[in-house]
C-alpha cells in the first residue's frame, strides 16, 4: 500500500480542522446551509432523506485491516450511537459502493468533525467524495495482483489522488467528475463509464502509457466514453487531465444539472472538444510559467511506487500449497471456483469475502463484520484488503496452502457465500430506504432477488451474470450496465420498477460496454421477482447450452422473447401493459 | 508570484480598469492587457468555478502582474481557492466575515500537494519536499 508520509498524514488532520471550523460555523449558525452545504459535500458529508449521511474515501479501493478496524468503530460507535439521535434506526453498519468508498447512514452531524478526526488517525478522508469536483479515483480491485495485469495501476492512482486533492482550479466545477484507472486485460473498473476512463498499457518499446477515454456516464442520458487519445505517455498524466478538466470547467453546461457532466459536452462538441483538450495541453506545456513542472519525474514514481511492492512476509513460493481439492466437500469447491481468483503471484490467490448475502442489503457489513474481515485480513492476507467495484470485499495476499483455513474462518464470518459474479452478487444502491434522492427502494428487491434465487444449483446453473439496481435515475446502482438493469421510478408516489436487458460494463464477458434496452413499461415492485424468474427461464429455455451465457443469449436472440415472458408474469400493471 | 490578498470594501473601491463575465475567453482580450492594471472576474454564483480557470490563464500563460479582483458572490470559504488560482484583490459578499475569510487561510501552512500560482512547483518537485519518506 502506498505509505502516507509526514505531509501526507498532517494534510489530512488539517483538512479534519478546517472542516471542524466549518462545520462549528455551521452549528452556531453563522454559517448558512446553503454554504456548508457545498463544503460538507466536498468532505462526504450529504443530507440523506432521515440523517446525514458520511462517503469515507478508500482511494482506489485499497484498505489496510487498521483502516477496517477504524471503520467498524465508527460504525460501532457512531452510526446510530446510544444516545443519539438515530439511536432507534439501528445502524451500526458500512456500505460500500461501487466507486470502493464505505458509507454510514445514521452518524449525527454534530458527531462529525470527530469522525474526521479519527479517520485522520489511519490516514483516511472524506475528501472530494461529493460535491462537483474530482471523485476519488477508482481501479480494479486486483490491481498488483492480478494475473492479467500489464501495469500496476496503483502508483498512477496514487499520483492523480494527490494531484486532485483540493485543486484550487477544479473545486467547483460544473457537475461532478470520476476518474477510473486500470491495468488489466479484463476491465473490472468500468473505465468506460467514468468521465475519464484510463487504461495502462506498453507500447512495442515498453513504455508505459494510458489509452484516454474521456465522456462516459450514467444517469439520464448514458453515453460510453470516447477514446481521444490511444497512448499518453504517463509522464504527461497529469498535464493532460489539467487541460481535460480546463476545457471542461470553462465550457462545460451550468443551466441545466441534467446536462451538466462531461459527456454532454463531449457528444455536443465532438471533434470541436477533442481538438480544444489537445490545444489546451499544448498551450499549458508551450506557454504556462509552470507547464512543464507537472510531468511527473522518475524519482516521483519511484517514491510512489516503493509502497506498492510486496507487503512484509509475502514472496512468490514454488509448491501450489496442499490444499488438497479432492477432499474437500463441495461447498469448498463451488468457493474455489468463484470466489477464489488467478494471482500473478505464484502460489498465491486472490480471494474474495462475498458481501452479498441473505438478510442483508449488498454490500453492508455491520461492525462485528468489519472486524470479522479485518481479522482475516491479518490472518491470510498481510494485512491488506480491497473494495471492489461489486461491492464486495477482496483479500489480495492468500497463500495457496492456506485457502482450505481461510474457507472455514469466512465460512464462520458469513463471506463465503459461493456466488461471485453469480445473480445474486448482484450491485444494489442503498435506494429510498435512505437516499434522499432515490425515487424507489432498492432494498427489498435486492431482499426479494437473494430470497428467490437462494438455491445454490440453481445459481450455479444459471452461471455468469451481472444483474444491477438502482434506485433512481442517478444510476449509482450501474443499472444501465447490467445485463439486467433494474431501475427504481416513481409516478404518482409509487414504487415502480423499469427492468432493462443487455447492458454491459465492459468485461470480457460482457462485451464492448453499452447500455441495456427497457423491455416495456414498469413492473409493480410485487411483480419483480417473478418477472426477473421469467426472464431467467426464458434464458435457460432458450441457451443453445450449459456454456452459453445469459448475455449472450440476450444478444443472439433479442428481447422480444424476453419481453414476452415478463409481460405473461405480469399482475398488479396487467392491465397497463 | 507571491501574492498577498486584499480585502476591498465593496462601497469604496473603484471600478477595474476591465470587468469580464465568466464565460468571457480570456484568450480574446489576451492582447490588450497593456496599460490594464486592473481586472475583476465575477462569481455570479459562488458554486461556479469558471473564474478560477480565468486567472489562472491570466496569471500563468498571459503573465498578467495586476491586479486580479474577485467580485459577485464571493463567500469566506473561497479565500484559499482565489489565492491559489491568482487572486490578489477580493470585494467579500455582503455579510461574509473578514476574520472567518482570513482564518480560511490559515489551515494548510504546509501547503499543497500540486503547484499554483503562488507555488509554481508541485510538492514533488519541491527541495523541502521530504524525500526522507523513500528511507
Amino acid at each position: 500500500m502506498y505509505r502516507y508520509n509526514d505531509f501526507d498524514r498532517t494534510f489530512v488532520h488539517q483538512r479534519a480542522a478546517q472542516f471542524r471550523d466549518q462545520l462549528g460555523r455551521r452549528l452556531v449558525g453563522s454559517l448558512g446551509e446553503e454554504e456548508f452545504r457545498a463544503l460538507r459535500l466536498q468532505n462526504g458529508w450529504y443530507v440523506q432523506r432521515h440523517a446525514p449521511m458520511l462517503r469515507v474515501a478508500v482511494p482506489y479501493g485499497e484498505l489496510h485491516s487498521r483502516q477496517l478496524r477504524a471503520l467498524a468503530r465508527i460504525a460501532r460507535e457512531f452510526d446510530g450511537k446510544a444516545g443519539g439521535p438515530y439511536e432507534e434506526r439501528g445502524g451500526g453498519f458500512g456500505h460500500f459502493t461501487t466507486r470502493q468508498n464505505c458509507q454510514f447512514n445514521w452518524i449525527a452531524l454534530e458527531d462529525a468533525a470527530d469522525v474526521m478526526d479519527l479517520l485522520a488517525d489511519v490516514d483516511m478522508h472524506g475528501i472530494q467524495t461529493s460535491g462537483n469536483c474530482i471523485r476519488n479515483i477508482t481501479s480494479d480491485c486486483f490491481a498488483g495482483v492480478a494475473a492479467d495485469e500489464t501495469v500496476d495501476p496503483r502508483p498512477y492512482c496514487e499520483i492523480l489522488r494527490q494531484w486532485s486533492t483540493l485543486h484550487p482550479e477544479f473545486a467547483f466545477l460544473p457537475r461532478k467528475f470520476k476518474i477510473a484507472v486500470s491495468g488489466a486485460d479484463e476491465d473490472r473498473a468500468a473505465t468506460a463509464w467514468h468521465d475519464i476512463g484510463l487504461q495502462l498499457k506498453k507500447n512495442d518499446q515498453g513504455d508505459v502509457g494510458f489509452e484516454v477515454r474521456v465522456g462516459g456516464g450514467m444517469g439520464r442520458t448514458p453515453i460510453v466514453g470516447t477514446v481521444i487519445r490511444d497512448f499518453l505517455p504517463w509522464r504527461e498524466i497529469l498535464v493532460f487531465i489539467e487541460a481535460v478538466v480546463r476545457v471542461y470547467n470553462r465550457y462545460g453546461r451550468r443551466d441545466n444539472i441534467y446536462k451538466a457532466r462531461i459527456k454532454i459536452l463531449v457528444k455536443a462538441e465532438g471533434q470541436k472538444f477533442i481538438d480544444a483538450v489537445e490545444a489546451e495541453f499544448q498551450n499549458i506545456l508551450e506557454r504556462d510559467v509552470d507547464g512543464l513542472a507537472h510531468l511527473v519525474t522518475d524519482a516521483e514514481l519511484a517514491r510512489v511506487s516503493a509502497g506498492f511492492g510486496l507487503p512484509e512476509g509475502v514472496a512468490a513460493v514454488d509448491v501450489e500449497g496442499d490444499h488438497a481439492p479432492c477432499s474437500k466437500p463441495a461447498a469448498y469447491q463451488r468457493w474455489l471456483e468463484r470466489n477464489v481468483h488467478a494471482h500473478r503471484l505464484p502460489g498465491y490467490r486472490a480471494v474474495t469475502l462475498s458481501l452479498k448475502r441473505a438478510g442483508q442489503p449488498p454490500g453492508d457489513a455491520s461492525a462485528e463484520q468489519m472486524e470479522l474481515a479485518a481479522e482475516l485480513a491479518e490472518r491470510f492476507s498481510a494485512s491488506e484488503l480491497r473494495v471492489s467495484h461489486d461491492q464486495n470485499l477482496v483479500l489480495p495476499w492468500v497463500r495457496a496452502s492456506a485457502l482450505p483455513a481461510l474457507w472455514q474462518a469466512a465460512r464462520e464470518a458469513g463471506f463465503a457465500t459461493p456466488n461471485i459474479g453469480l445473480l445474486t452478487d448482484m450491485i444494489a444502491c442503498p435506494g429510498g430506504d435512505l437516499c434522499a434522492l432515490a425515487n424507489a427502494r432498492s432494498i427489498p428487491i435486492a431482499a426479494a432477488l437473494t430470497e428467490r434465487f437462494a438455491d445454490l444449483d440453481e445459481l450455479h446453473d444459471i452461471g455468469d451474470i451481472d444483474l444491477h439496481i438502482s434506485g433512481c435515475i442517478n444510476s449509482c446502482g450501474h443499472h444501465h450496465s447490467g445485463h439486467i438493469g433494474i431501475l427504481g421510478v416513481d409516478k404518482d408516489g409509487m414504487e415502480w420498477y423499469q427492468v432493462s436487458l443487455g447492458g454491459a460494463d465492459g468485461s470480457t464477458l460482457s462485451g464492448a460496454s453499452v447500455a441495456g434496452k427497457v423491455i416495456g413499461p414498469s413492473f409493480a415492485a410485487d411483480e419483480v421477482a417473478d418477472v426477473i424468474e421469467a426472464v431467467i427461464e426464458t434464458y435457460r429455455g432458450q441457451r443453445t447450452s450449459a456454456s452459453e451465457r445469459f448475455i449472450q443469449t440476450v444478444r443472439r436472440i433479442g428481447l422480444p422473447p424476453f419481453k414476452a415472458a415478463a409481460d405473461a408474469v405480469r399482475g398488479t400493471t396487467a392491465v397497463h401493459a | 508570484m507571491n501574492l498577498g490578498l486584499r480585502f476591498l470594501d465593496a462601497a469604496s473601491t473603484t471600478a477595474a480598469d476591465l470587468v469580464l463575465a465568466n464565460d468571457t475567453d480570456v484568450e480574446s482580450i489576451a492582447g490588450t492587457l497593456d496599460g490594464v492594471s486592473s481586472i475583476a472576474l465575477e462569481f455570479p454564483k459562488w458554486v461556479d468555478g469558471r473564474a478560477y480557470s480565468q486567472a489562472r490563464l491570466l496569471r500563468s500563460r498571459y503573465r498578467f502582474r495586476g491586479e486580479i479582483r474577485a467580485t459577485g458572490e464571493v463567500v469566506a470559504d473561497m479565500v484559499p481557492l482565489l489565492v491559489r488560482t491568482g487572486f490578489d484583490a477580493v470585494v467579500l459578499r455582503i455579510g461574509e466575515d473578514r476574520s472567518v475569510a482570513e482564518r480560511a487561510l490559515s489551515f494548510f501552512p504546509d501547503g499543497y500537494y500540486q503547484a499554483d500560482v503562488g507555488e509554481p512547483l508541485p510538492r514533488f518537485r519541491r527541495a523541502d519536499s521530504g524525500r526522507d519518506d523513500l528511507r
